[in-house]
């Protein structure tokens, strides 16, 4: 995947120089070893500084709503279901896009490389196809990729773009893992108090700085309602209650179109796996309506569409 | 002033037994990274650690904090009156903090406590608190503390500084505060001569490992409209998804939004953390918002720091370089990038 | 998320089905009587420092 970077460089050079597109949205080289920061590129002599690692994570779909130019967009799966998810929802338009779509063997968990060395500064990162050497003071360690993936890379079913105009490199292997959401179902089996309690816990250090919020492509609205002055829907201090409302329905205005991509939780810095939220709702929009995000541009989500066949068990 | 060697279990058993007439707030570990926490029952503070996720500042300045209440009971004689809400202000020692953030909060102080005015409840906890802080042996690779009139072993806003020399800690006594306080632990050993001397190495290893640094000399006789219309604010901006993190984790951000909660007849006026990057942060009444754009936003959190308050408090940046920001900015917006285009512009 | 099952009811009753909507609006009035006062995502004052 490491050779992606020369190819992504050459096609946004040719795209730009033939004027095809008005812009390149991608990466560029972090200034810290296992970050990349996403960058517009307008001119063909700065394409240079686009870049690419296992440390791509953020989802760049998250910068297409409402541009109108002409866009030349890197991504990977998950960024170009989000493309879809877009598409469909009319945030931008498929005329618009030039899709240069990466076929993704997962992104590198910066989080589990810092745990792997406790905590030490990690000072320089070298990558090769399959492994990771990270260097600080007093440490240098080898590690396979595979074994540090971020949480939502290691049970994604798509890794290969949905929709692209052109590919970075040959397809990669799908995987057959037959149930990804093993620790959804363990949830499941809690008792209502012990739910209460697990996602209680798991937001207790929020800050309600809304880094999950703003980092997924999915929030997008002019006004979130958490932002709401008039009227007010919910209050603005770390009241647990108010802090698990703004989880609760940022997670709920999700159902349907989530696709997993992990920005939420690589964002989050206080460490908190906001997945956990969404995923139970990403596995219902499977097992009830048969639907996964972002999958094609001719869907519509499922709770903003009526079957006669659609899951009804519930009403009585 | 003194300067005092006293040995690792000493000061272990020092801090414990200051627990008895001291709230005691030190760094632990928990979950996955370090955070100040009061120091109960046997709980003991963890020192191997950069520096706390979040800055110690919410020990002065939570997050949320409840200033006024008041009742709509119109029964109650007091209906309809704001009341101060009540607060203690314990004894209490902050120990481990870092030469950065204890700067910081005197960079925080001319906000919250200044001749024309006074917040209370900092200012009476800042006289609450006495400072042990923590020089750092071993900065990491964003941290720019010696840019920014602050440094590893830097002694501002501190009452003791310890210096970690391996099995002993020499103990600078820096204020009266810090000086009374350490003779509570009865410490006999005087640093000697070579002790000092170590020490004085340990601070000047410190700052040499320093790694980066950011220009901040023109800032002051910038142009401010000119830098305000620079051409590279939207190349900074584009990646920030506005999120709060810089903010919140920042030792010396000071925005706050007060807000009035009322359920049934209970009122309080809380007061919350606030961040420049929100849009609702300048959102004026009449719909009209000034910083509707994200790149407005982040500028302002920029200009704040490397211009504004450079040109108002004439005593440097904002900023004491913990490197916060750096670190866990989801899509790595670093700031020494924004100091060498502001500074350089 | 823990809220309790018994709170959450839903039903399809059309206006021509008056002893349906007694009948299940008696029984959702028991269940939630029966799982008592709740607690979860109530805010009476905000628990702030």
């Amino acid at each position: 995947m490491i050779a992606y970077g020369e190819k992504i460089r050459e096609i946004a050079k040719k795209l730009l120089a033939e004027e095809r597109v008005d812009l390149i949205i991608g990466f560029k080289q972090g200034t810290l070893p296992l970050m990349t920061e996403p960058v517009m590129i307008k001119e063909p002599e700065k394409t240079d500084q686009l870049y690419w690692s296992s440390f791509c994570s953020m989802n760049l779909a998250n910068y297409l709503p409402k541009r109108k130019e002409k866009i030349g967009i890197i991504a990977k799966g998950c960024d170009s279901r989000n493309i879809a998810v877009h598409i469909v929802e009319n945030q931008i338009q498929r005329e618009q896009l030039y899709i240069i779509g990466v076929p993704c063997t997962g992104m590198v968990d910066r989080r589990k490389i810092q745990s792997l060395v406790d905590g030490k500064e990690v000072r320089e990162a070298i990558e090769s196809d399959e492994e990771l050497t990270i260097k600080g003071n007093g440490f240098e360690q080898t590690v396979k990729k595979i074994d540090y993936l971020q949480d939502n890379c290691i049970t994604c079913m798509h890794r290969n773009p949905v929709i692209h105009d052109e590919l970075v490199g040959d397809l990669v292997e799908e995987r057959k893992d037959p149930d990804p959401y093993d620790d959804v179902k363990e949830i499941e089996e809690l008792a209502p108090n012990e739910k209460w309690e697990l996602y209680s816990n798991l937001i207790k250090d929020c800050t309600r700085c809304y880094a999950c919020r703003n980092a997924c492509p999915l929030c997008y609205c002019p006004t979130c309602f958490v932002d709401e002055a008039d009227p007010q829907w919910v209050g603005k201090s770390i009241d647990p209650t108010d802090t698990m409302t703004f989880h609760i329905l940022r997670a709920f205005h999700c159902a349907g179109r989530c696709t997993d991509c992990g920005a939420c939780q690589q964002a989050c810095p206080v460490d908190i796996n906001v997945r956990l939220f969404t995923r139970k709702l990403n596995k219902d929009a499977l097992e009830l309506y048969g639907c996964e995000a972002g999958l094609s541009i001719e869907e519509r989500p499922p709770l903003d569409t009526y079957q006669p066949d659609d899951y009804d068990k519930f009403i009585r | 002033m003194s300067e005092t060697v006293i040995t690792r279990e000493e000061i272990k058993e020092f801090i414990k037994s200051l627990q008895g007439s001291y709230e005691v707030f030190a760094p632990v570990r928990e979950g996955g990274y370090h955070r100040f926490k009061q120091l109960t029952g046997d709980e003991a503070a963890d020192l191997d650690f950069s520096n706390t996720r979040l800055s110690p500042k919410s020990l002065l300045f939570p997050q949320s904090e409840r200033m006024f209440e008041f009742t709509l009971d119109e029964t109650n004689e007091d209906s309809h009156i704001l009341k101060e809400t009540p607060k203690e202000y314990p004894p209490a020692v902050v120990f481990g903090i870092r030469p950065c953030d204890a700067k910081a909060l005197r960079l925080v102080n001319v906000n919250f406590d200044n001749p024309e005015f006074t917040d209370p409840w900092w200012a009476k906890r800042l006289d609450s608190m006495t400072f042990i802080g923590l020089g750092c042996n071993d900065p990491c690779s964003t941290c720019f503390c010696t840019s920014v009139g602050c440094g590893p072993f830097h002694e501002e806003g501190l009452d003791i500084l310890l210096f970690d020399l391996g099995e002993r800690y020499l103990a600078k006594a820096l204020t009266d505060k810090g000086e009374q306080l350490l003779g509570q632990g009865g410490f006999q050993e005087d640093a000697d001569v070579d002790t000092r001397k170590r020490a004085g190495e340990l601070k000047k290893e410190a700052e040499h490992k320093i790694s980066s640094h950011v220009p901040t000399d023109k800032l002051k006789d910038k142009d401010l409209l000119n830098l305000f219309d620079a051409p590279f604010w939207d190349e900074v901006a584009f990646a920030c998804i506005n999120c709060g993190t810089c903010t919140f984790l920042c030792p010396t951000c000071w925005c706050f939004d007060i807000q009035d909660e009322v359920s049934k007849n209970q009122g309080d006026r809380i007061r919350n953390w606030d961040s420049c990057m929100f849009p609702l942060f300048t959102l004026h009444a009449s719909g009209h918002n000034p910083r509707s754009e994200k790149v407005q936003r982040a500028r302002q959190r920029f200009m704040h720091k490397l211009k504004y308050y450079v040109d108002k408090y004439g005593n440097g940046v904002a900023c004491v370089g913990c490197g916060r920001c750096v670190n866990y900015c989801p899509v790595n917006i670093d700031i020494r990038e924004v100091f060498k285009l502001m500074n350089e512009w | 998320m823990g809220i309790e099952p018994e709170r959450l009811h839903f039903s399809w009753i059309s206006s021509s089905e008056a002893p349906k909507f007694a009948e299940v609006a008696t029984e959702v009035i028991e269940t939630v009587r029966k799982a008592g006062p709740v607690k979860k995502l109530v805010k009476t004052r905000a628990e702030v420092v």
